[in-house]
C-alpha cells in the first residue's frame, strides 16, 4: 500500500516535471523577449524586413520562408504519401506492401543531415541546371527535400488509418462489385479522413519545425522571397544562424519572438490533432 | 410447378479447401433458373463457402484453394466464372450476395442503395434515383425510409438494415441473389418480412440461400441441397412449400 502510494507520487512528480519544463520554456521565451514587447517593437517585427545595419529586426521574410517551404513540402508530399499508403494497405499485392512498409519505417531512422547532404550534392545542382540562374538553393529545392523527409510520417499514419477501416465495409464493397480503386476512393478514404487530417497536421508540424534541411538547402537569404526559385530563410534556420553569431543584443532578442511563434503553432497543431484525434474514431469503428 | 427448368448455375467436380482443411469434396450440382434453392447442413461444412464460390468472394482469403468448374448463365450466355476473361466487378453485380450480419456502409440510406449503381457508372442522377426507389420498394423498405433517405443507414433496426442490404444488392438487377442465413440475426417479425421478400423476388432472379432453420427452408425454398462432410448428402425438391400460397 505504501509503495503503491510512493510510486504514484513519483510518477505524478515525473508528469509534473515534464509539464513544468514545457511551461517554463514558454515563460522563459516570453521573459527574455520582454524588452521587445515593452519596447513596442513586438508586433512591428511581424511586418518589417530584417535589416540589422539599420536596427530593423523584422522577421516577416522568415515567416514567409517558413510557411512557403513547409506548405510546398506538404503539397508535394501529400499525394505521394496517399498513394504509397494506399499501396501498402489497400491496393498492393504480393510482397510489395510489406517491403514498402519496411522501407518507409527505415526512412524515419535516417538522420536529417544525410538528406541534407544528398540535397546539396544531387538536388541543388539539378535545380541550378534546370532554372539556369542562382545557386539552386531555393524554396523549391528545400520544399522538395523536406517533402521526402515528412513523407514517412504521413505514409505511416495514413496506412495505419486505412488498415483500421472495418473489414465488414471492405467485404461489402467487394461483394457489390467495387474495383480496388473504387473501394479506396468510396470506402477507405471517406472512412479514414480523421486519420488523414491527423497525419497531415503532424507532417506540417514536422515541416515547420525542421531546421537542418532549410539551413542547408534553402539558401538562408534574409530578403523577402519573390518566387519559389528564390532563396529564403526559415524561422528555425534563423534562430540557428543568429545564435551562432551573437547572444546579447536586440537582434538576439528577436529570436524569442521566432521561438514564441513556433511554440504557439506547434501547440495549436497538437490541440487540433487531439480534437480531431484519429484514435477515438478508430475505437468507435472497432466497436461498431 | 416450376415455371422454368433451365439451369442457371452448373457446378462440376468442385473441390475447396482452406489451408489443409478440405471443405468441399467433388461437388456436382445444378441450380435451376428462377428458383429458390436452400443450402442446408451442419455448421462448418462449406455452405457459406459455396455461396462465396458463386461470386468469387473467397479469393482474398489466404490459403484458400479451389478446383473444378462453375458456370453461370448470365446475360443470356453460359459463362465460366473462373475464366481469366470474366470481369470480377461485372460478375459481382450480376451475382449479388447478402451477408448473415447486415453490413450497411457508413453513409446515408440513399447512398448505400445507390452505391452499386455509382460503381457501375453510366447512369444519370434521375436513373439512379428511380433505381433506388424501385429497389427499396422491392425490398419492402420504401415506406419505412422514404422520408429519411439522408439519415445514416446504421440508424435503422436490424431487420431494416438487412432489407437495406437486399435493396442494395437488387439495385443493379442481379440475375442471381445469394443469401447467407439472411434472417439468423433477426427476430420473428423481421424474419417473416424477409421470407416474404425472398418469395417475391423469385420472379426475377435465381435465389440460393443458406439456412439452418429447416422450417424456414420448407416455408421458402422449392429445392434444397444438403452438404455434410464436404459432400452432397441429398439434393431434391421439397414437395409442398407451405409459404407459396401466401
Amino acid at each position: 500500500m505504501r509503495t503503491e502510494r510512493l510510486v504514484q507520487h513519483l510518477l505524478g512528480l515525473a508528469a509534473a516535471c515534464s509539464v513544468a519544463v514545457t511551461v517554463l520554456i514558454f515563460g522563459f521565451m516570453v521573459i527574455l523577449g520582454l524588452p521587445l514587447i515593452t519596447g513596442g517593437a513586438f508586433f512591428q517585427m511581424f511586418t518589417s524586413p530584417w535589416l540589422p545595419s539599420q536596427a530593423v529586426y523584422g522577421i516577416a521574410p522568415m515567416m514567409v520562408g517558413t510557411v512557403s517551404i513547409a506548405g510546398l513540402a506538404l503539397a508535394f508530399s501529400f499525394p505521394v504519401s496517399l498513394g504509397c499508403a494506399a499501396l501498402i494497405s489497400v491496393l498492393g499485392t504480393g510482397p510489395l506492401p510489406a517491403l514498402l512498409h519496411r522501407l518507409v519505417r527505415f526512412m524515419t531512422g535516417i538522420p536529417t543531415v544525410v538528406y541534407g547532404f544528398a540535397g546539396i550534392f544531387v538536388l541543388v545542382p539539378m535545380i541550378r541546371e534546370w532554372v539556369g540562374r542562382g545557386s539552386g538553393m531555393c524554396i523549391f529545392s528545400a520544399a522538395l527535400l523536406l517533402a521526402v523527409l515528412v513523407a514517412p510520417t504521413m505514409i505511416l499514419f495514413f496506412s495505419d488509418s486505412f488498415s483500421s477501416v472495418p473489414k465488414a465495409y471492405l467485404t461489402a464493397a467487394d461483394a457489390l462489385g467495387a474495383t480496388p480503386v473504387q473501394k479506396l476512393f468510396h470506402v477507405v478514404i471517406p472512412c479514414s479522413w480523421r486519420g488523414l487530417i491527423t497525419g497531415v497536421v503532424l507532417a506540417l508540424g514536422r515541416a515547420l519545425g525542421d531546421t537542418l534541411i532549410a539551413l542547408m538547402i534553402a539558401g538562408n537569404a534574409t530578403a523577402m522571397p519573390g518566387s519559389v526559385l528564390d532563396p529564403a530563410r526559415t524561422l528555425t534556420a534563423h534562430i540557428a544562424l543568429v545564435v551562432a553569431a551573437d547572444f546579447d543584443s536586440l537582434e538576439f532578442r528577436t529570436l524569442f519572438a521566432c521561438g514564441i511563434i513556433l511554440y504557439v503553432c506547434t501547440t495549436l497543431m497538437v490541440i487540433f490533432t487531439r480534437r480531431v484525434g484519429a484514435v477515438s474514431e478508430r475505437r468507435l469503428w472497432r466497436s461498431a | 410447378m416450376l415455371a422454368q427448368t433451365s439451369i442457371k448455375i452448373k457446378v462440376r467436380n468442385l473441390f475447396f479447401s482452406y489451408a489443409e482443411t478440405a471443405v468441399l469434396k467433388d461437388l456436382t450440382v445444378d441450380i435451376l433458373d428462377r428458383s429458390i434453392t436452400a443450402v442446408v447442413g451442419p455448421s462448418g461444412r462449406g455452405k457459406s463457402t459455396l455461396l462465396s464460390i458463386f461470386n468469387r468472394l473467397w479469393e482474398d482469403i489466404p490459403g484458400a484453394r479451389m478446383k473444378g468448374s462453375v458456370h453461370i448463365h448470365l446475360d443470356g450466355t453460359d459463362r465460366d466464372i473462373y475464366h481469366p476473361a470474366c470481369s470480377l466487378p461485372d460478375l459481382r453485380r450480376k451475382v449479388g450476395l447478402v451477408f448473415q450480419i447486415p453490413n450497411p456502409l457508413p453513409m446515408s440510406i440513399y447512398k448505400n442503395v445507390a452505391f452499386p449503381r455509382k460503381l457501375a457508372g453510366g447512369s444519370s442522377k434521375q436513373q439512379v434515383m428511380d433505381a433506388v426507389e424501385t429497389a427499396l420498394k422491392q425490398a419492402f423498405l420504401w415506406e419505412d425510409v422514404k422520408d429519411r433517405l439522408r439519415e445514416d443507414a446504421r440508424s435503422l433496426s436490424g431487420g431494416q438494415q438487412q432489407r437495406l442490404c437486399m435493396a442494395r444488392a437488387l439495385v443493379v438487377n442481379p440475375e442471381v441473389l445469394l443469401l447467407d442465413e439472411p434472417t439468423s440475426s433477426l427476430d420473428a417479425e423481421a424474419t417473416e418480412i424477409i421470407e416474404q421478400l425472398i418469395l417475391s423476388l423469385k420472379e426475377n432472379c435465381t435465389i440460393v440461400m443458406v439456412s439452418h432453420d429447416m422450417a424456414q427452408v420448407k416455408r421458402v425454398a422449392e429445392r434444397w441441397l444438403e452438404l455434410s462432410e464436404g459432400k452432397m448428402m441429398a439434393n431434391g425438391r421439397i414437395s409442398a412449400p407451405a409459404c407459396r400460397a401466401r
